[in-house]
């Protein structure tokens, strides 16, 4: 018996395979891509193949990007981008996720709402601008709406996905040991959720980040985005690279401050999800 | 007494494309004393798993009657924990946290369900495994928690449908002799799904065979070994092959 147990956990754990720890630890993992971009990035603007006005130099680009900190430019507009997005995906994960789950628990909650889902989630977030902006005006509001609605449905989606992919006996055993409706959908129906919850949320901050940019664009008075498009209007090819690289630095933050350790915490931690991109 | 008191079971389902209407139990009845153990087996698609699921409460019966204690069968209950092919633990809670599971549905305190974790774990062999996740243990061990998660609670049957079928071959034969072993200190009734003949003769005092569908009680045997056995013992036994052969042939499997 005891030995059988030892059998069976020995097998159960995975034996760390040397390439992978070096891989680990090293930081070559997270900083090696980079650097190849950034070397392939140099050596095509020393080769002069484009004019140097359609394609800045890394070192330009670094100059810039500091002066615009010195100036107080780009902590500004990243702050404001930041509370946009902030404002926006904090209302868009409450009503996506408490829409996802009354779609996805009730037949009939599904039935009512599926088609104004589909028929909602056509018409693309910044083809919302035009009458946001005769209604609310080039406004917090009105960015706010955008990121709202690109936040929610794939949200929803992959809420309603993951309810519909729960096994059929987890919720049997749940209720043959005594677990009533209510319990069955707050410890069972919500944790089973989350794999699909927590991917939800990726991609629908991902997309909501994008409409933010589109909508500073359009809306534009400050922000990553309108920074990019302003200095675009103006021919600062530099400082559109800044922007660009903002926008990466940031989304790349986010995961690596906020997603990746709530998945590592939960749902990899459980064993329901293999680690995205780790 | 008769825990379980099945009647004239009859379950038919409409096919969702064709709308025909299919006939899978036929006419079943049969009843279980308390704390009998009894294997359900048959060929595969005679619908063992149906009755069982019925019995659990999961599926409401076409027809038919199923008493457990005496009252009919409305839904599932804490009175018939289900152990599943599929482990169906709950993969965000630890082994303790699962075992526990039935308790706090109770409203068990605190204190009591540390106590009955830790009863609970050294009963199925698990001591000191009890802050794993489920993803963390093997086969056998995912499947000794789902065994410890009904029992845990005391329930009057346990429900067990195919509960070895995803263990490999090797733990399986110990993992059955640990699970009678189990079973011996609550004494629970069980109805046990199989379609292994081996497994259904070794596990139970007896074995209802149904009938290919629409399935009926084709027999029902005594098994006639003392408990408590071991695979080394019932194997060496005469009686266990001429059983053996008997219900192969009535399966319809004859390579012997």
């Amino acid at each position: 018996m005891s030995a059988v147990a030892q059998l069976e956990e020995r097998a159960s754990v995975r034996p760390v395979r040397p390439r992978d720890a070096i891989v680990r630890y090293s930081g070559i993992r997270t900083w090696g891509p980079f650097l190849v971009v950034l070397v392939l990035w140099a050596l095509i603007s020393a080769a002069g193949i484009f004019p140097s006005a359609f394609f800045s130099s890394p070192a330009e680009v670094w100059e810039r990007a500091l002066s615009l900190v010195e100036r107080g430019i780009l902590p500004a507009y990243v702050g404001d981008s930041l509370i946009r997005l902030a404002v926006g995906a904090a209302w868009g994960l409450v009503i996506g996720i408490l829409l996802g789950f009354v779609i996805g628990l009730s037949a009939r909650a599904r039935k009512f709402c599926w088609p104004a889902l589909l028929f909602f989630q056509a018409i693309g977030d910044i083809a919302w601008l035009p009458i946001l902006i005769v209604w609310f005006g080039f406004s917090l509001t009105s960015v706010t709406i955008v990121i709202v609605y690109t936040v929610c449905f794939p949200l929803i989606i992959s809420i309603v996905a993951a309810i519909d992919a729960i096994p059929a006996n987890m919720l049997r055993a749940a209720g043959s040991l005594g677990a009533s409706r209510l319990q069955r959908i707050v410890l069972v129906v919500v944790p089973a959720a989350l794999p699909g919850l927590s991917s939800g949320i990726r991609t629908g901050l991902g997309y909501g980040w994008r409409a933010l940019i589109a909508a500073e664009i359009i809306i534009g008075t400050s922000g990553v985005g309108f920074m990019m498009f302003d200095a675009r209007r103006q021919g600062d090819v530099t400082q559109v690279f800044v922007g660009m690289i903002v926008l990466g630095a940031l989304w790349y933050a986010t995961d690596a401050l906020l997603l990746a350790p709530f998945e590592k915490a939960t749902v990899e931690r459980w064993g329901m999800v293999e680690g995205i991109g780790r | 007494m008769n825990v379980l008191e099945i009647e004239h079971l009859t379950q038919s389902y409409v096919d969702a494309y064709t709308g025909d209407r299919t006939l899978a139990i036929g006419d079943v009845s049969f009843t279980v004393p308390q704390g009998q153990f009894v294997s359900l087996l048959g060929p595969s698609g005679c619908g063992k798993t149906t009755v069982l699921n019925i019995v659990a409460g999961f599926v409401e019966s076409t027809g038919g009657r199923v008493l457990v204690e005496g009252a009919p069968v409305a839904g599932p209950g804490p009175d018939r924990g289900v152990v599943f092919q599929d482990f169906a633990l709950f993969p965000w809670l630890t082994v303790r946290q699962n075992i526990v599971f039935g308790l706090r549905m109770q409203g068990a305190g605190k204190e009591e369900r540390e106590r009955r974790a830790e009863e609970m774990l050294a009963l199925v062999g698990l001591d000191g495994f009890g802050s794993k996740y489920p993803h963390e243990l093997s086969g056998g061990m995912r499947q000794r928690t789902g065994v410890a998660r009904v029992l845990a609670t005391n329930p009057t049957m346990m429900l067990m449908d195919e509960p070895f079928a995803s263990i490999d071959a090797q733990t399986r034969r110990v993992l059955q002799q640990e699970v009678l072993q189990i079973w011996d200190s609550q004494r629970p009734t069980v109805l046990f799904v199989t379609h292994d003949v081996d497994e259904a003769i070794f596990m139970a005092d007896r074995v209802i065979v149904l009938s290919a569908r629409p399935s009926t009680v084709q027999a029902d045997i005594a098994v006639p070994f003392e408990r408590p056995r071991t695979w080394r013992e019932i194997q060496a036994d005469p009686r266990f092959a001429e059983l053996r052969t008997e219900l192969m042939t009535m399966l319809g499997v004859e390579d012997l």
